[in-house]
């Protein structure tokens, strides 16, 4: 740990499927394309694994955003990409009650093959939690 | 216990201690370049339960595993990170490094610092590095939670589907069938062959293309084994390696085939050049190589005669690189916005083919060949260029920037011109007459786009469908079962695509022909400690009878408690919010090491 305390940089969490939004994220980084460096990949195999207290204790833990990143409804498991947007919906209501904005929790379809899709909403999120200044650690 | 963990294996290395290695590597300067490799192996040595952390330019190579070998050997480490390429090319590679050693395969943890870190970074290398040093923090929380798995065993249908039946899929069907297997070959239009239709003789024996696509349908029309569905589309598949299931329609019937694997010899379309390339769709002279290859077809549109509008051709002018080796700012992109920025390969040495054809059929006809550079590179290919200089085809070279130009001739005679900055005599400005220019085109990737959303197939940055790695699994996808043969996944000539569809029908051999398939053990499972028989995990399942609430006796008592058939259950962990207790959770990828390794992203190194 450092001694210093440095300009805090934010936190974004990718939440990438192995099917999809995974190997989507490597073919971004097969063609070069750049995106920031604050952002953390975790592959997961379908995100309906995630109870809604999952997203709120990451923001708990200091993550400035999130992107779950899914199959959407080309997930290879029957009825979870359903009950991941079930999970994430009701995760935004706890983030509303708790005063956080619930922009900071994003959800998208990304394919593997779906470079630019990936970057836009990369992109997006960097420019949000930018905007948000850094007042982003709800209590 | 299965094969993957041999029964030697050091006992409980689940249990003990973590004692972590760290190894971070630089492939050869594709991460090191940009992050930091020293520093992030120096952060990860201060990491909890970390022994070693060491850096090397090339952790899959055989110095770079014998090093995690001879560290678990002498420092007694039971689990492992490897921060690298992405998991998808060396995972497996690490967990049979482990495996060698001794180690469970299931206490490895991958770090993906090249493609979502080093690639995607290159304007700041110290993000990278911290962001590099973050993703090995939490790569190192997980394993730490990691326990010994051991591969579900599933028995495995000896039957394959082939996509596509044109000289690949065919190739791959009799080679598949004389190793043992059933094969479903099904083609889209209504007759097999494919390209193969469309050339006439093929270099470099000269043989003709329908005699070699003859013999090739009547094998596979005779083999019991191989069943032909024509006119007929995949419209969906689920299932895994050794087991898929595929709707197919043909002739308005929806049918289910079963089978261990999918190949994909779907091949690749020509390039159309744009209106006004080159003059095309502008000057009726103006056509492209494989329309050259029909008209020289003694059965073809002039009798094999060299005419064009019913006037005899005496001057051919063959223009290279068309639609291939594109660059940005010089070519125009296509209706789909996409350069070709790669070499088609053949179309060099198959345009020299029809230079040499045209030069000993008809004499008396001049031909120009006007090239940007020549790649004859095939075993027998160079002595069609080496032919052509002795037959008096004469040689023009371009450079990208300054393309030859077509137009419509002042004078009488040919009707056309083409101009060239000709760099064979330093930049001469010359003139050729043309009665017809060949546009010599190269191969486009096909729209593929809803097999690549069936199956999860990942394209390369040209479009074509991608492999594993070029030289370690050159046929193989990431979609575990699934392979590619031939055209699909890059320019290649009849004879590569032959290789490529023997290749893959030996790696699906390799696959399936021990009769069962070792699928990941991430299954879900239940902690009788915690269960209490609530039942909520089975009310959210889809897999039927994947879960079942069981008698088990503990303290003399009889419980009700959930338990999982893991051969049953996807794994995809929808059950695990569902426990009001958290008794459920999936192997591999327990919600406490999700949680762990959010906090290591979040911890400051």
């Amino acid at each position: 740990m450092s001694e210093v305390q440095q300009a805090r940089r934010p936190k974004i969490l990718l939440l990438a499927t192995t099917a999809c939004a995974y190997p989507g994220a490597d073919y971004v980084g097969q063609i070069h394309s750049e995106y920031s460096t604050d952002t953390y990949i975790i592959r997961v195999p379908a995100l309906a694994v995630f109870p809604p207290e999952f997203y709120l204790r990451c923001f708990q833990k200091g993550i400035d955003g999130i992107i779950a990143m899914s199959c959407g409804h080309e997930c290879p498991y029957p009825g979870a990409y359903e009950r991941f947007a079930e999970r994430i919906g009701r995760a935004q209501e706890l983030m509303k009650r708790q005063g956080l904005d619930a922009r900071r929790l994003r959800t998208t379809a990304i394919c593997t093959v779906c470079g630019r899709a990936f970057l836009k909403e990369v992109q997006d999120m960097v420019q949000r939690v930018a905007q948000s200044g850094g007042q982003l650690v709800g209590k | 216990m299965s094969k993957v963990n041999p029964p030697n294996e050091k006992p409980a290395n689940g249990n003990q201690q973590p004692k972590v290695g760290v190894y971070v590597c630089r492939c050869g300067g594709n991460i090191s370049d940009v992050v930091s490799v020293e520093k992030v192996a120096e952060a990860a040595g201060q990491m909890p339960d970390v022994v070693v952390a060491r850096q090397n330019t090339f952790m899959c190579s055989h110095p770079g595993q014998q090093m995690i070998v001879d560290d678990i050997a002498k420092l007694g480490l039971n689990r492992v990170v490897v921060a690298a390429c992405s998991p998808r090319l060396h995972e497996l590679t690490f967990r049979k490094t482990l495996v060698r050693a001794g180690l469970n395969a299931y206490l490895f943890e991958h770090a993906n610092i090249r493609e979502q870190v080093s690639w995607v970074s290159k304007s700041d290398p110290e993000g990278a590095t911290a962001k590099a040093t973050r993703l090995v923090g939490a790569a190192v929380a997980k394993v730490r939670l990691s326990r010994p798995l051991d591969p579900i065993k599933v028995d495995a249908t000896r039957q394959v589907l082939i996509i596509g039946g044109g000289v690949s899929g065919l190739r791959c069907a009799r080679d598949l069938s004389q190793s043992g297997f059933r094969v479903v070959l099904v083609e889209q239009s209504a007759a097999l062959g494919g390209r193969l239709t469309e050339l006439g003789r093929l270099y470099p024996v000269q043989v003709e293309a329908r005699e070699v696509l003859h013999s090739l349908i009547s094998e596979v029309s005779r083999d019991a084994a191989i069943q032909v569905l024509t006119s007929a589309e995949v419209t969906a598949v689920s299932g895994s390696i050794g087991n898929f299931s595929v709707a197919v329609r043909c002739a308005q019937q929806e049918t289910t085939i079963h089978v261990g694997a999918i190949v994909l010899a779907t091949g690749f379309d020509t390039y159309e050049p744009l209106p006004g390339e080159y003059g095309y769709a502008e000057f009726p002279e103006v056509i492209t190589l494989p329309q050259f290859v029909r008209l020289l077809e003694k059965q073809g549109p002039s009798d094999g005669q060299l005419q064009r509008n019913g006037r005899p051709v005496k001057n051919v002018c063959l223009v290279h690189c068309v639609g291939s080796r594109q660059i940005e700012g010089i070519h125009q992109p296509g209706p789909d916005g996409r350069l070709h920025e790669y070499c088609s390969r053949f179309c060099c040495t198959a345009a020299l083919q029809a230079a040499n054809e045209i030069r000993a059929r008809f004499p008396a006809v001049n031909v120009f060949d006007v090239y940007r550079d020549i790649r004859t590179y095939g075993r027998g290919h160079e002595s069609y260029y080496e032919q052509a200089s002795k037959q008096g085809v004469i040689f023009f070279r371009f450079l990208a920037e300054q393309l030859p130009q077509i137009r419509r001739a002042d004078a009488d005679g040919s009707a056309l011109v083409v101009q060239v900055k000709d760099t064979l005599t330093w930049g001469e400005d010359l003139e050729i007459p043309a009665d017809l220019v060949v546009l010599v085109t190269g191969a486009v990737p096909r729209d593929l786009s809803r097999l690549i959303d069936m199956l999860k197939l990942s394209r390369s940055p040209d479009g074509f469908l991608q492999e594993v790695h070029p030289k370690l699994r050159p046929v193989e996808t990431a979609v575990s079962g699934v392979f590619l043969a031939g055209g699909c996944q890059a320019p290649m000539d009849v004879g590569e695509s032959c290789t490529a569809a023997s290749a893959a029908a030996a790696r699906v051999s390799a696959a399936l022909l021990k009769g069962y398939v070792e699928l990941e053990p991430f299954a879900a499972v239940a902690d009788p400690a915690l269960c209490t028989g609530t039942g909520a995990c089975i009310e959210v399942c889809q897999h039927q009878r994947a879960i079942s609430l069981v008698d088990v006796m503990a303290d003399g008592v009889t419980l009700r408690r959930a338990q999982v058939n893991p051969a049953l259950c996807g794994g995809c962990g929808m059950c695990v919010p569902a426990c009001p207790h958290g008794a459920i959770q999936v192997d591999g990828w327990r919600l406490e090491q999700f949680e762990a390794m959010v906090d290591a992203i979040a911890a400051d190194y």
